[in-house]
């Protein structure tokens, strides 16, 4: 491993990407703000979750990370190196270290490739191992992450769900990366098949010293698996925060919402849920003042959130939030 | 409670390339008045062939029933029913919510005239009628600006408005029973959450009997009266909701239970099921579920264990709850 840097492994800073988004010809230029100034960084080994609706901006802000995307503006450090300044060879050295590994564990592979070739093409790309090597480290792989090393010779149609993701992951690990971004890895997959694959993300973590990037769905996963968590709405940051504070006491109403929306498998359970009003509006056209004002259903929302946008705020040490009233949080519903 | 819909021994299978499909075998169930009965399953387990059968839209072939299956509504059997009869039970007495929205809107048609075309197949009134009450029934699933989102094509609404266009059509004729296949998973919590309260209350207000199929064992506590739980093609436990996740009787659904993680409690460590979910195509020997079963017994490699009680009103299929001498080992 190369030496490294103290400090966290993974930080961006006011990160912004805007996509075009002209409808109409003739029409004044518009830009669609999938992401607009993120800042959150990653210690080594830890596991930083994404989460927020569809449509928020985690995946675009994951491929970001990674450059997949190219950035509008802001600044990426990996490592202690400026990532957005680097040149093609040198990010290709460093992509390397930083892997993605997608969510549709059947789309990312390519059907007419055997998977264990699939698993060994980083390898050779990144010359690393060729040959007999290259297939005694593919057995490895699958061996780690779980599969029969008799199912190299397999095509992706002949694998289930939770098999084709285990090739993703291996596929991604195989030259070790240290940084991964999980784009909702276990989503896809059935219930009794998801329990393994996070089981299998939490042992490589602890075996590899791997960081994640966890971007989910699903909020009980998240804090099963994470760390720390960023809540998104509109391509910003509303909460951020360790995950034991965050879901004992959630400080922004969006958060709040999200976590109550939650269903519970226990009948007996009878939660007290706060349902948001309406959809999370386009981000071609954000809502003016606080972005979330259109569906909040803070007690004390007023005139001030249509038209000020509120800070990220650190209320208390590793605490964000982006609302007025964070110093008065929301009750929360009693279960 | 009186049933208003009885399943029997219903078996659903299709002739394919790949030999004979048996994605339904043997399934039988209840459904009472007033009652929200929860089907549920990991994928491929036959919850949608099941919906799909009491509707009878398998189509045949490559689609056939089994000799003994019988689906019982008001006393008929329906696959048995003339066709022309069946069509006035279809969408009038019992409705259905399609699995995938986009998939079963027509892209071509406004939304409005969608539901129109939906009331005038069963009621004889004015195109003016069918509209007025297409409007309605646009506001009564939520729909802001009824009137104007009636001439909207499905593409231009989001996942969530196209599910409450999708629960607006199934209700337009008042049916007495809604099936509802997976109606909120391609949703986000906040969505599913404004879902959730929509069908509860409108089944409520119309009281309805719903067969709700879910994957998502929150979503089935949340909302079931009863439950019942499929793997590989069959029933292996029913009963009340509360006694079939406080006391599982079958190792699978105490697998299931213990392999989602809670938002309301922090959790050490989740365990997975192990191996994977079995294929139509290559049911596993005797208990379909003994590849995966921590309890498995010699005998459940052989053969399919049947129906035990496991309390009141309370089944499971699996030799574990068998008490006849000497077949305990
Ligand atoms: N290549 C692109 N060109 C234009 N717009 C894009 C592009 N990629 C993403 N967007 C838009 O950016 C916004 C954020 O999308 P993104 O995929 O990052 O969201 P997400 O949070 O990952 O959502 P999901 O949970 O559905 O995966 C969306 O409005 C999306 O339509
Ligand atoms: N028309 C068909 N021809 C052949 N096989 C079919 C057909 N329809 C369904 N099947 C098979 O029947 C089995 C049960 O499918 P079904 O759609 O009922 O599963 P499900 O429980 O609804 O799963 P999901 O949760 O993924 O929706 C599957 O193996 C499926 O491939
Ligand atoms: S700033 Fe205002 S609108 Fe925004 S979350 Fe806080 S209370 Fe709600
Ligand atoms: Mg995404
Ligand atoms: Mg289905």
């Amino acid at each position: 491993m190369s030496e490294s840097s103290p400090g966290p492994l993974v930080a961006i800073e006011n990160l912004v990407k805007h996509f075009p988004a002209s409808t109409r010809l003739f029409a004044r230029p518009s830009y669609l703000k999938a992401v607009d100034g993120v800042t959150l960084s990653l210690d080594r080994g830890e596991t930083v979750a994404l989460v927020g609706e569809s449509g928020s901006g985690k995946t675009t802000l994951g491929r970001c990370v990674l450059r997949l995307t190219e950035p509008t503006s802001g600044t990426i450090w990996f490592d202690g190196t400026d990532v957005l300044a680097l040149g093609s060879a040198d990010m290709r050295a460093l992509r390397r270290r930083m892997q993605i590994v997608f969510q549709d564990p059947a789309g990312s592979l390519n059907p007419r490739m055997a998977v264990g070739t699939a698993v060994r093409e980083p390898l050779e790309v990144h010359r690393i191992a060729r040959g007999k090597a290259a297939r005694d480290r593919v057995a490895d792989l699958f061996e780690e992450v779980g599969l029969d090393p008799s199912l190299t010779s397999r095509f992706p149609h002949e694998l289930s769900g939770g098999q084709k993701q285990r090739v993703g992951i291996a596929r991604a690990l195989s030259i070790e990366p240290e940084f991964l971004v999980l784009d909702e890895p276990v989503s896809a997959l059935d219930v009794s098949v998801q329990a393994q694959v996070v089981n299998l993300l939490t042992d490589l973590q602890r075996s590899r010293n791997l960081t994640y990037l966890f971007i989910a769905h699903d909020l009980a996963v998240v804090r099963h698996v994470a760390t720390r968590v960023a809540v998104m709405y509109l391509g910003r940051i509303v909460e951020r925060a360790r995950v034991v504070p965050l879901y004992d006491r959630p400080l922004h109403p969006y958060t709040a919402s999200l976590l109550s929306a939650v269903p519970v498998p226990d009948p007996t359970v009878k939660r007290k849920r706060i349902v948001l009003a309406g959809e999370i509006p386009s981000p071609r056209n954000p809502p003016p003042g606080c972005p979330f004002h259109t569906r909040c259903p803070h007690p004390l929302k007023d005139a001030r959130c249509t038209t000020d946008e509120p800070a990220l705020r650190e209320l208390q040490p590793d605490r964000w939030v982006a609302c007025h009233y964070a110093e008065n949080p929301m009750e929360k519903p009693a279960p | 409670m009186t049933a208003l819909l009885r399943v029997r021994h219903l078996s659903t299978s299709f002739q394919t390339e790949a030999g004979l499909v048996r994605a339904v075998d043997d399934v039988s169930f209840d459904l009472a008045e007033g009652e929200t009965l929860g089907l549920v399953g990991e994928s491929g387990s036959g919850k949608t062939v099941t919906a799909l059968s009491i509707l009878r839209l398998i189509p045949q072939p490559p689609g056939a029933f089994g000799p003994e299956s019988r689906i019982e509504y008001d006393g008929v059997d329906l696959l048995r029913l003339p066709s022309r009869e069946l069509r006035k039970v279809r969408g009038a007495q019992i409705a259905m919510i399609f699995q995938e929205p986009m998939s079963s809107l027509n892209p071509v048609l406004t939304v409005g005239s969608q539901i129109s075309e939906a009331i005038r197949a069963h009621e004889p009134v004015s195109r003016k009628e069918a509209n007025d009450r297409a409007v309605e029934l646009l506001d009564l699933v939520g729909i802001p600006e009824p009137g104007r989102r009636f001439r909207d094509y499905p593409h231009q609404m989001s996942g969530g408005m196209q599910q409450r266009v999708m629960i607006g059509m199934a209700l337009s004729c008042r049916p007495k029973i809604l099936i509802a296949d997976e109606p909120t998973t391609a949703l986000d919590v906040t969505i599913q959450a404004q879902i959730l309260d929509l069908l509860l209350e409108l089944k409520e207000r119309f009281a309805m009997s719903v067969l709700f199929i879910t994957h998502d064992l929150g979503v089935l506590a949340g909302v079931a009266d009863r439950v019942a739980v499929m793997y590989g093609g069959s029933i292996v436990e029913q009963g009340p909701v509360r006694a079939v996740f406080e006391q599982p009787a079958h190792p699978y659904t105490r697998g299931l239970l213990h392999a989602v993680p809670r938002v309301d409690r922090p959790s050490d460590r989740i365990e997975g099921i192990p191996g994977s979910v079995p294929t139509a195509t290559a049911w596993p020997s005797g208990c379909r579920f003994h590849p995966r079963c921590s309890e498995c017994m010699k005998r459940c490699e052989v053969d399919a264990p049947p129906s035990y009680s496991a309390g009141t009103d309370h089944t499971a299929r699996c030799w574990l709850l068998d008490q006849s001498e000497g077949q305990r080992q």
